[in-house]
């Protein structure tokens, strides 16, 4: 058995920031990482990270972008707060190594992103994300903090209505552990893998938030995923930064007139009016970067230009690029307080994988990064100090013989002639299709129906695989019965939601209704079933 | 169209000896490599292992062989690779511990020797006014490294890594020349000093495979250049290696070429009695076998003042 004062699971922005945080609070603090933390999806994030440094610009503008963004469903004390720090926290990052573009005096650069009102997307190319992971897990190391790299979380430990620890499967040696600890946080990201096509990497399956769940803590604004407006949806789907759009790209028809001018509207406003004009004139929708001009898209987007060639085999620079909206972030996930707490004793969550209010019903283009640093380091602090005051849990050590008894019994007995592989291209094409992008009640009915078949088909599949070392089929496994989970809930919370807000668009209740719906949609489970709350956003 | 994958197999659980197995099915048109292995993997052998993250070019995990070529499998087309027939051989890189089929050891590889050349920056304090003002020109640099997705093409392609697995390779000190380099470190000397140590920059045979190799253009045989020069530069370079430049520059200033007996005594060291004896067998070998003359003379080709002249010149824009 491991024992730490703070454990983290999840290798990306947020769980590195958390992990540096609580180490230097003087806790002692292990990362479990599923996938190397430089693999993980905090590295696909491209095109900014949000601060309001510019001498135009202030903590109060970007808090009402944010809120503006969040349309009605954000926490204003979570979002002002959050507003404040953002700056402190990218110069830390720029202190720490990210090599962030410039601008003539040498200052951090920063470009107009999304719906925000300012120039205040501080950026690395188009490779933002990949370079703010690579620079935390540089400083990760710095601290030496032991790190538990491609391990898998099975379960979370709770004893007694306390977060006691996690049970992990290391991939490598084959073996599970239990991991003690006073505070674990999950950093452990979100779950638009239920969704196809997405965005997102392989491992995006809502893990931590299906186990917080199973453990007793509450899920948020499930219902809430943000679709992304300018993805050549083919293939994986490949994401193209909507900072090119800030550049001059324009979303155009086939024809390459074009179609959109606000490039400045929130998300959930653009994939609206791509998906009607994809449907009004039954023609694709382009994205046309050439206004950016060749020479600025190989010094600005040159991930971009080189992905589209390999993934789509287009050329940017002289080609246009097929777009719709694809699945991208959820808003929703376990319920916190801004500090990080769950309603599980010991349990904290941040980034992705969390729902503290600052993202309401859709987040601001940009806020991602910021969100995952700024929350880091404030729940690393928390955790580190709860553990600090909290007693010494019991970790029940039966639970290990228990853990591998269900794992056992996943692989024993018959399998169908099913394939994991089906039920979750079908899970996908089944949420995009009623889950996604415009809903309603017919289409829902029909979602939580079919989520319920695809249940009954996943439980009948077993692991064949009876090796344990990077026995991938027992991980997929694991995360498609996660998913499965997690679709049920976002279903379940949009079908309560009968009117249209932020991310979630209901043909049958186009309009907010703010006398009844100025309120987060709660989840918890009781006896099994998944129970459903309002709760009012405070203001 | 039908493809038969013929996949590098290796069970630490069985037997842990290489093998193959040969899976055959229908591809769709513009398939990836990597939906084919997911295939396999959910249709035909659950067992299969192979690693993957991103799905789209973005992390370098699924670096794989692809028909001998080191390729990510989310990007490589199968029908990319099947215009000699329909047969594919995929297998772990090369020169690289397996652990299980297509899932190789990163950690020895390259993850531990990055880890050894002190992967982070050190920094001082924020300065009054809150940001480090630096020009854009320094940061596009490191930028351009950074972009690095550590896909382990430079040290697959790496020249020295087959006879010496224990030199640090082209992405780990790719991964040096990002600190060295930034000018808000505070350490560069030191991280010289890692680098600049047996195992590392001198062992370098700048063969630039690992330029040829990499995916992103990072030319990481250049950056390890520019360390061997910037060691210099501060005056903490290896006496041997010193030494050896020295001579080599010296004896080509002078004659116009190479005297390659020179080069090796003073490589040595003139005081280097141990050193010096050393050489005693090769330099007799080489007398045996007619590669050295006798008496051994050492002339000067024609035209040598003009090469002097070049030395010159390149010292006095060096001043």
């Amino acid at each position: 058995m491991q024992e730490f004062d703070v454990v983290v699971i999840g290798g990306g922005v947020s769980g590195l920031r958390a992990a540096i945080a609580a180490k230097r609070a003087g806790a002692s603090v292990a990362l479990i990482s599923k996938s190397h933390p430089l693999r993980s999806n905090s590295g696909l994030a491209q095109g900014g990270i949000n601060a309001p440094l510019g001498k135009d610009d202030s903590p109060e503008s970007f808090a009402a972008d944010t809120v503006a963004a969040g349309d009605g469903l954000c926490e204003r004390s979570v979002v002002q707060s959050f507003a404040r720090e953002a700056a402190k926290e990218v110069l830390w990052l720029e202190q720490a190594g990210v090599p962030f573009n410039r601008d003539q005096v040498g200052r951090i650069d920063r470009r107009r992103f999304g719906s925000n009102s300012r120039s205040r997307s501080c950026y690395t190319d188009d490779r933002t994300g990949h370079i703010v992971l690579t620079v935390l897990y540089e400083q990760f190391q710095r601290l030496e903090i032991p790190a538990f790299e491609e391990w898998f979380m099975t379960s979370l430990v709770a004893d007694g209505g306390e977060c006691a620890g996690a049970l992990a499967l290391g991939l490598r040696s084959g073996k599970l552990d239990s991991f003690a600890a006073r505070a674990v946080i999950l950093a452990t990201g979100g779950f638009s893998r239920m969704y196809a096509p997405s965005t997102v990497s392989i491992g995006t399956t809502g893990d931590g938030q299906a186990l917080a769940y199973l453990s007793g803590a509450r899920l948020m604004d499930m219902e809430m995923v943000q679709f992304h407006p300018t993805v050549f949806p083919k293939g994986q789907g490949l994401l193209i930064t909507e900072a090119t759009l800030g550049s001059g790209a324009q979303i155009v028809n086939q024809q390459g007139a074009a179609i959109q001018t606000q490039s400045s509207s929130p998300r959930s406003k653009l994939c609206l009016s791509i998906a009607k004009a994809a449907q009004n004139g039954g023609a694709p929708v382009a994205l046309d970067l050439k206004p950016i001009g060749k020479e600025k898209i190989l010094s600005f987007f040159p991930q971009t230009h080189e992905l589209l060639r390999s993934v789509a085999g287009l050329d940017c620079t002289k080609d246009l690029v097929p777009i719709y909206p694809v699945a991208h972030r959820p808003m929703g996930g376990i319920e916190t307080k801004a500090s990080g707490e769950t309603s599980l004793a010991g349990l904290f969550a941040v980034g992705e994988c969390a729902c503290n209010g600052l993202n309401g019903a859709g987040r601001l283009a940009g806020n991602t990064l910021s969100e995952a640093v700024v929350f880091g380091k404030r729940v690393g602090e928390a955790a580190a100090a709860y553990a600090k005051s909290a007693v010494k849990k019991n970790f029940p050590a039966a639970k290990l013989a228990e853990e591998e008894k269900t794992l056992a019994a996943l692989a024993s007995g018959d399998s169908s002639q099913d394939s994991l592989r089906a039920v979750h291209a079908e899970l996908g094409g089944l949420m995009n299709e009623k889950v996604g992008l415009i809903r309603d009640a017919g289409g829902l009915k029909q979602a939580l129906d079919g989520i319920a078949q695809l249940n009954e088909r996943y439980q009948k599949i077993k692991v064949r695989n009876t090796g344990r070392i990077y026995n991938y089929e027992l991980t997929t496994h694991l995360e498609i019965g996660a998913m499965l989970i997690l679709a049920e809930v976002v279903t379940r919370s949009a079908q309560a939601r009968t009117e249209s807000r932020g991310a979630h668009y209901r043909s049958d209740f186009p309009n907010p209704d703010e006398a009844n719906w100025k309120s987060h949609t709660v989840a918890k489970l009781s006896q099994g079933s998944t129970q459903l709350e309002k709760k009012p956003v405070a203001n | 169209m039908q493809v038969t994958f013929k996949v590098y197999r290796k069970d630490p659980e069985k037997d842990g000896k290489p093998g193959r197995s040969n899976y055959t099915m229908d591809v769709p048109d513009g398939a990836t490599v990597l939906e084919s292995l997911f295939k396999i993997r959910d249709e035909m052998d659950p067992s299969l292992a192979f690693r993957c993250s991103c799905l789209r070019g973005h992390c370098g995990d699924c670096m794989v062989r692809v028909n001998g070529s080191s390729r990510l499998t989310c990007t490589a087309k199968v029908s990319a690779y099947t215009q000699k027939g329909p047969e594919i051989a995929l297998d772990p890189l090369r020169n690289v511990p397996v652990i299980k089929d297509l899932v190789f050891d990163w950690d020895a590889f390259m993850w531990n020797k990055i880890r050894a050349v002190k992967p982070w920056l050190e920094s001082a304090d924020l300065p009054a006014n809150g940001e480090t003002l630096v020009p854009d020109a320094a940061m596009r640099d490191l930028r351009k490294v950074m972009s690095c997705y550590q896909c382990g093409m430079c040290d697959e392609g790496c020249t020295v890594l087959p006879v010496d697995f224990d030199f640090l390779g082209p992405a780990a000190l790719t991964k040096a020349y990002r600190f060295v380099f930034d000018p808000r470190n505070q350490d560069k000397k030191e991280r010289l000093k890692i680098v600049e140590k047996p195992k590392g920059i001198w062992d370098c045979v700048h063969c630039y495979e690992a330029d040829e190799h990499c995916p992103r253009a990072i030319e990481p045989t250049k950056r390890i250049v520019a360390l061997r020069d910037e060691a210099f530069r501060v005056g903490i370079t290896n006496d041997k290696v010193a030494r050896h430049h020295q001579s080599f520059a010296a004896s080509v200033k002078e004659s116009g070429w190479l005297d390659e007996g020179r080069l090796a005594v003073e490589s040595e060291g003139l005081t280097n009695v141990k050193g010096l004896m050393k050489l005693l067998p090769t330099a007799a070998k080489a007398l045996t076998r007619g590669k050295a003359p006798i008496p051994y003379m050492h002339t000067k080709r024609p035209d040598a003042d003009k090469i002097k002249k070049i030395f010159e010149k390149a010292e006095q824009v060096e001043k």
